[in-house]
């Protein structure tokens, strides 16, 4: 399990991006992140893969404490960032060289074969399209096997069509080992269609507002009326999140008494 | 079938015509390179041969190239030559190791960097032709002030490419290193040289110039042979040709040097994203 508790991060500059943020994820749970720009979304994933520290609160996974980059806590950034040096086949390998070239070899013949690019093996990563790209970077991440994989908007910049395919594809692959998911996203339908809870953050300084249950079966069809359901609440939450006269739900009270007004 | 045969036509054609500018540009461009020169000598050399010039201060290329043939019989060149590429290739050697070694402490450790950099920008800012007094002073005439010399042209860029070059290395592939744990002596071999390389190979042809540059002001000042000794001497015994024939040499060897270093780092360069490549493939 992975655990949030009161988690904040001033930035040096005075800027207080994250505000006392608990929560607590399930091992195999996928958790959406979404809310306004600057609600500091990215600033608390970038805490839980231990690339920034936060300036107080604790990440611990299985009560291990997170301060640092961690092999079980695996990351795809909103660009593929590839090594433009390597071949795929090497990107795809790149967390592994710790393990005998021949075991490595076949896990990174398994994983191309997974994200369907085994004929791009060899090419290098200018070669690639921005969906390709974005495939190699999620098997990049996942060849290591994490047991937490955090997503920092990782379709945003793909168009409409190659973003519904890799949404459907990274399920697929999560099936395989079922890691944790943490998704960070701006996009409603992304979030009902990957997660099993959605967590709503309102911005200045970046904290908790609201978390919604998706209680629907996968796979999920996209046009029926209870996904448009799941949709409409989730963007109703965010757009009170994003209204300053409506008061924070306090962190002591039950998911009912949240609603009292 | 009647219908067939037109569009069987159509597809092969276009293929055909892209096949033979390929093959014809794969040839033809490098030559396109030498057109110029070919045609201005070639005007020259008519120019004097119907004796519109006697050719006496600007030698027809025959004459240069009688003048180069003169001294490869005599055994005369390859003696010039050898010692210019010798004090080059020592001088070269030397600048690039310690402009290596500190452009990258430079650029990797921010400490080192305010304490070192300004004092070497601040001797950068000095001609170094400044310097040839104090080095016949301190290394005496001979070979070792003319290596110095060269190696203080060829230091400054390439201390200045390595350290622009790992301060430029992209902050987000650096995260990507961070995310598999690299460290220390990982995060340089995995992530930053393989980054830097391009630039680096940059600043080590700029710093080749800047030695065959250097190399003609040491032999100038002193020297019993080699090809600025060849400069100096075709000057004083007015030779115009002998000058030519040094400088032709100089430009033969300048750019095979120059294109060594660019072959021997193109393995290494194959994965460049780079609008050159584009225009060429």
């Amino acid at each position: 399990m992975l655990a949030l508790d009161r988690v904040s991060k001033t930035y040096p500059n005075g800027v207080q991006a994250l505000a006392r943020f608990s929560a607590e994820i399930r091992q195999g749970e996928i958790l959406a992140i979404i809310g306004g720009s600057g609600c500091g979304k990215s600033t608390l994933l970038r805490a839980i893969a231990g690339l920034d520290r936060a300036s107080s609160g604790t990440v611990t996974l299985d009560s291990e404490a997170i301060a640092s980059p961690h092999s079980k806590i695996g990351i795809i950034f909103q660009e593929p960032r590839l090594l433009p040096w390597l071949s795929v086949a090497d990107n795809i390998g790149f967390g592994l060289a710790d393990l005998p070239a021949a075991e490595r070899r076949e896990k990174v013949a398994r994983a191309l074969e997974r994200v369907g690019l085994a004929d791009k093996a060899q090419a290098w990563p200018r070669e690639l399209s921005g969906g390709q790209a974005q495939r190699v970077a999620i098997a990049r991440a996942l060849v290591p096997q994490p047991e937490v994989l955090l997503l920092d908007e990782p379709f945003s910049a793909l168009d409409a069509f190659t973003r519904r395919d890799l949404q459907d594809h990274l399920l697929d692959l999560w099936a395989d080992t079922r890691p944790t998911l943490i998704l960070v996203t701006h996009d409603v339908d992304e979030a009902v269609v990957l997660a099993d809870r959605v967590l709503v953050m309102r911005p200045r300084p970046g904290r908790l507002f609201d978390q919604i249950e998706i209680n629907l079966g996968r796979p999920r069809d996209r046009n029926s009326p209870l996904f448009e359901n799941f949709k409409r609440s989730v963007l109703t939450s965010l757009d009170r999140s994003l209204d300053r006269s409506v008061p924070d739900r306090d962190a002591t009270q039950g998911p009912g008494q949240a609603m009292w007004w | 079938m009647i219908s067939d045969a037109p569009v069987l036509q159509q597809t092969s054609e276009p293929a055909d015509r892209s096949a033979a500018p390929s093959r014809l540009s794969r040839y033809a461009r490098p030559l396109l390179g030498v057109l110029l020169p070919l045609i201005l000598a070639a005007g020259w050399e008519l120019v004097v041969w119907f004796g519109w010039s006697n050719g006496r201060l600007v030698p027809p290329p025959s004459r240069v190239l009688a003048a180069i043939a003169d001294l490869a019989r005599s055994g005369e060149l390859v003696r010039h030559i050898a010692a210019t590429l010798w004090r080059v290739g020592l001088g070269f050697a030397f600048g690039v190791v310690a402009g290596t070694l500190l452009g990258a402490i430079s650029g990797y450790w921010s400490l080192a960097r305010r304490l070192l950099d300004p004092t070497v920008q601040a001797l950068r800012a000095i001609p170094s032709l400044a310097w040839v007094p104090l080095f016949i002073l301190w290394l005496g005439i001979f070979e070792t002030s003319k290596i110095a010399l060269i190696a203080v042209g060829v230091f400054f860029p390439v201390y200045l490419g390595v350290m622009g070059a790992i301060l430029s290395v992209d902050r987000k592939i650096v995260e990507v290193g961070r995310t598999f744990r690299l460290s220390g002596f990982a995060m340089i071999r995995r992530i930053l040289l393989p980054a830097v390389l391009p630039a680096y190979v940059v600043s080590l042809r700029v710093g080749l110039g800047l030695g065959w540059m250097f190399v003609v002001a040491a032999e100038l000042i002193g020297a019993s042979e080699g090809l600025g000794y060849l400069l100096l001497d075709g000057q004083q015994l007015g030779k115009p040709a002998q000058i030519l024939a040094a400088i032709v040499i100089f430009a033969i060897l300048g750019k095979l040097t120059d294109w060594l270093i660019e072959v021997g780092a193109a393995p290494f360069l194959r994965w460049q994203d780079a609008f050159g490549r584009a225009k060429e493939t």
